[in-house]
């Protein structure tokens, strides 16, 4: 008899038990709410809510106070015609398909292949066609301001990422090697970051200054005459007919490229987050097991292999991450273009040739009140901007390699 | 012998070409950094320079030379007498030897004139004047000063315009005002006051920044920056300590889906969200008049500034990655010593987290500080408008002073690099951390 008492016994105790285990639990899931319900209430207002808050602004007329409901006039006031608007996302739809389809052929097996084959290129030309009638029409129809910012967001980005990375690559493989005082070159590189953003563009602009600045007395020096200097910030010409004028050639207008302007802030976007980059650089280097070097180095290889075959593919994640975050930090680079071009004119001066996504929204949003159409704006600009990182998602994939 | 030649040789080679490639590589090292410290360099000379060195592109600023300082005269009391000419409303004069030869008061305002005129006019009483060198017909110089009555001189502002040259502009003229004596009412009397002269080594050198710091009301700003800051970084370290802890170690139902939430904020770009925000602090605002009677409760306060950016999902991952290593058995003995999980939290985790909490810290507290779209739409005074904001508006007030607004540049930078080189070991640190891992 003394088993069954047992038994009985444990059960109660295990009803028990469990019963104040889900005692214990109920309490947990309740002392969690309370631990999350700060973060998450800030979170929803500030974040969430806002998303389709901007949403609701852009279906309205809405300056300063909401005005009538006008739908999707908005969006259509900045992007032209619907039909058009159509062929362009349709185009890019089958470019993309068509691109997708074509990596995916490989795993099929031959008379598949042939027809999977034939459909991309048929939804390539499809696309093509449809991008190039409705393109033009989008471009001629639409808001010509915010096809010229997207140009100036891109060259902007095109200029600072790149040699952000390269810069950042080369400093952060130098000081991963032997190299005497490692933390101050780190701290040195590291300052233009961590030095308030207002402040630093005061200084670069003064740098940039015409008639004063650091830049034009260093070409002063150099022996470039005074009524040659380029004038950085107020320069609105393309940087390359700027050069081309030094060379004495003369280059047609379409080949300007990026404004003197723009460069000058790309410079100091360049200069300021070089540091940042490497200090971070450094840290992915750290992560690449000695032991691989050691075996390469046995092997034989030459530094050129070693850092082509093993530090560059290892390192990869990391890179991926930076161009990730200077792509994104580029849509969102505000301060520095607002206080760099401010002494040049109104926002996006000179000519609008410094009038990137945040400041074009900026422009509609505080300087001409227009909270609806700024809100459509914003939401094509971050539109465009999600497919340029899934594109980078896309084109990175297998390319980036995660130990 | 021979054989034994070759490796010495070849030793000697490689021992070359080793110092050659350190040489290149300190050499770009070297290259790298002076490019990121260059524009420091300029900034700070800039700011020590007065208008005219910056104008007239003088490569070093005077007041970081030795002159202005030794040599001085010793400074000496001077009585000015202000007498009225004919009579006061025009031109009231006054012969001192306050400069190198006698000094008319050439031109007192109608008002201060007339002021002047009654008996009981009231003390401290401000006057501007132009005073006139005499000594030479050829090279009338002026002198402006402010001068307030029965307290203190305030400052000398133009200094001795060479009257040769008023035609052209005469940089180096303007300038004198910071290397020439200051003055300082002793004896005050409406028609006769005792001024002493003297050379302020102080004021020589930190001229600009005491201008810039006056002129901007940049204590306003400052004070504002760091209160916001800090109140930020208390808010963000505290609710997402709480929200990283529920996340990693505790159990309740939707947890993974409201942590894809939490993530999925990180992707929300700032220049949506930044009308709506706009628009609900402006709704805030009048609801908590309307209910509460409270005037610019969130629109131009310290709580529009802070309160929206006390959380981000990148301090609530970052925490909870690292909250989730501490092994559990941690948590199994101090439940078992009657510890709950608020406990735990406060007397294990934080203490063990000190570099991950210092991270959220440190990019916080630079967001925080380097806040510039969202208080100039938020804020409509100076109350509570940080010193990235003031340092905009002296930029505009300043202009072509580029000296000031590089002085300007100076003040703002101070608090936030000397917070770095004090924890400059954790700040790079803390930031590597973040890019690990994809």
């Amino acid at each position: 008899m003394k088993p069954a008492t047992d038994t009985s016994d444990t059960l109660e105790n295990l009803s028990e038990l469990s019963r104040s285990r889900r005692k214990r639990r109920i309490r947990e899931a309740i002392e969690s709410y309370l631990f999350l319900l700060p973060g998450t209430l800030l979170l929803l207002v500030f974040n969430v809510f806002p998303l389709g808050y901007a949403f609701y602004i852009s279906l309205y007329q809405w300056r300063i106070r909401k005005g009538k409901f006008i739908g999707f006039e908005n969006y259509l006031r900045a992007l032209g015609d619907p039909k058009d608007v159509l062929f362009v996302l349709a185009g890019l739809g089958l470019l993309a398909g068509a691109w997708m389809l074509w990596r995916k052929v490989s795993a099929e097996t031959s008379t598949r292949e042939l027809l999977l084959r034939f459909g991309a290129i048929v939804m390539l030309i499809t696309g093509g066609l449809a991008l190039v009638l409705g393109f033009p029409k989008m471009l001629e129809n639409g808001d010509s301001e915010i096809f010229k910012s997207l140009l100036i967001t891109f060259y902007y980005s095109l200029g600072t990422v790149p040699m952000q990375i390269v810069f950042s690559f080369l400093l952060a493989n130098i000081l991963f090697r032997n190299i005497r005082g490692k933390s101050t070159w780190r701290m040195l590189y590291f300052l233009p970051y961590v030095t308030v953003t207002v402040a630093s563009a005061a200084v670069w602009q003064s740098i940039f200054d015409p008639t004063k600045g650091l830049l034009n007395l260093g070409l002063l020096n150099l022996g470039v005459s005074e009524p040659d200097l380029p004038r950085w910030l107020f320069e609105a010409k393309g940087v390359n007919l700027v050069l081309a004028e030094m060379l004495g050639i003369t280059l047609p207008d379409w080949m300007g490229g990026p404004s003197l302007s723009l460069v000058s802030v790309i410079i100091y976007s360049i200069w300021v987050y070089v540091g940042y980059n490497t200090v971070i650089y450094l840290s992915g280097l750290g992560n690449i097991p000695v032991a691989l070097y050691e075996a390469a180095e046995i092997d034989g290889a030459s530094r050129w292999d070693i850092l082509r075959k093993i530090t560059i593919p290892l390192v990869s994640p990391t890179t991926y991450f930076l161009v990730m975050m200077g792509v994104l930090g580029t849509f969102r680079a505000f301060n520095q273009i607002y206080v760099m071009t401010r002494l040049a004119g109104p926002v996006g001066s000179p000519q609008g040739t410094t009038m990137t996504a945040s400041m074009l929204i900026w422009k509609h949003f505080w300087e001409g009140n227009r909270f609806g159409y700024a809100s459509a704006v914003a939401f094509i600009l971050t539109a465009v901007m999600l497919g340029i990182s899934w594109i980078q998602n896309r084109a990175s994939e297998g390319k980036v390699f995660y130990g | 012998m021979a054989e034994f030649s070759k490796p010495i040789k070849s030793l000697r080679h490689y021992q070359v070409l080793h110092f050659l490639s350190r040489f290149f590589l300190y050499g770009i090292l070297a290259i790298g950094a002076i490019i990121a410290i260059i524009p420091f360099i300029w900034m700070t000379q800039t700011a020590f320079k007065t208008y005219g060195e910056h104008s007239t592109r003088k490569f070093w600023p005077a007041a970081l030379t030795l002159a202005p300082y030794v040599g001085r005269p010793a400074p000496r009391e001077i009585v000015v007498e202000m007498k009225p000419a004919d009579d006061w409303r025009n031109v009231p004069r006054s012969y001192s030897q306050a400069l190198s030869g006698v000094i008319q008061v050439d031109e007192v305002s109608r008002f201060v004139a007339g002021e002047l005129e009654r008996k009981d006019f009231p003390l401290p009483f401000e006057v501007n004047l132009l005073a006139v060198d005499l000594t030479d017909d050829d090279t009338a110089n002026y002198d402006s000063f402010r001068v307030t009555v029965n307290t203190k001189v305030i400052g000398q502002f133009v200094t001795r315009l060479d009257g040769q040259q008023l035609g052209g502009p005469n940089y180096e003229g303007a300038d004198r005002g910071r290397w020439g004596p200051h003055y300082q009412v002793i004896d005050p009397d409406p028609n006769h006051f005792v001024v002493r002269e003297s050379w302020d080594t102080w004021h020589i050198f930190f001229n600009n920044f005491i201008y810039a710091w006056k002129d901007a009301n940049f204590a306003r700003y400052m004070s504002n920056s760091t209160f916001i800051t800090i109140l930020t970084i208390v808010g963000v370290v505290v609710n997402s300590t709480l929200a990283a802890y529920a996340f990693a170690r505790m159990k309740f139902p939707g947890r993974d889906l409201l942590f894809t939430i939490y993530l999925a904020t990180y992707m929300i770009p700032a220049a949506v969200t930044l009308i709506p925000n706009y628009l609900i602090i402006v709704g805030l605002e009048e609801f908590f008049q309307t209910t509460f009677g409270l005037k610019n409760f969130w629109y131009d306060n310290w709580t529009a500034l802070t309160v929206p950016f006390m959380i981000n999902a990148f301090s609530v991952f970052l925490l909870r990655q690292f909250f989730a290593q501490i092994p559990d058995d941690l948590f199994d003995a101090a439940l078992i010593d009657g510890a709950g999980h608020l406990r735990f939290l406060a007397q294990v985790v934080v203490p063990l987290s000190r570099a991950p909490i210092m991270t959220v810290i440190i990019f916080n507290g630079i967001w925080a500080w380097n806040q510039l779209q969202w208080p100039l739409i938020v804020t409509s005074s100076e109350r509570w408008r940080p010193v990235t904001v003031g340092l905009i508006s002296f930029i505009s007030d300043a202009a072509a002073e580029t000296h000031l607004i590089m002085a300007g540049s100076v003040i703002t930078m101070v608090p936030i690099l000397a917070l770095y080189f004090f924890t400059q070991k954790t700040f790079t640190e803390g930031i590597a951390t973040t890019g690990l891992k994809g």
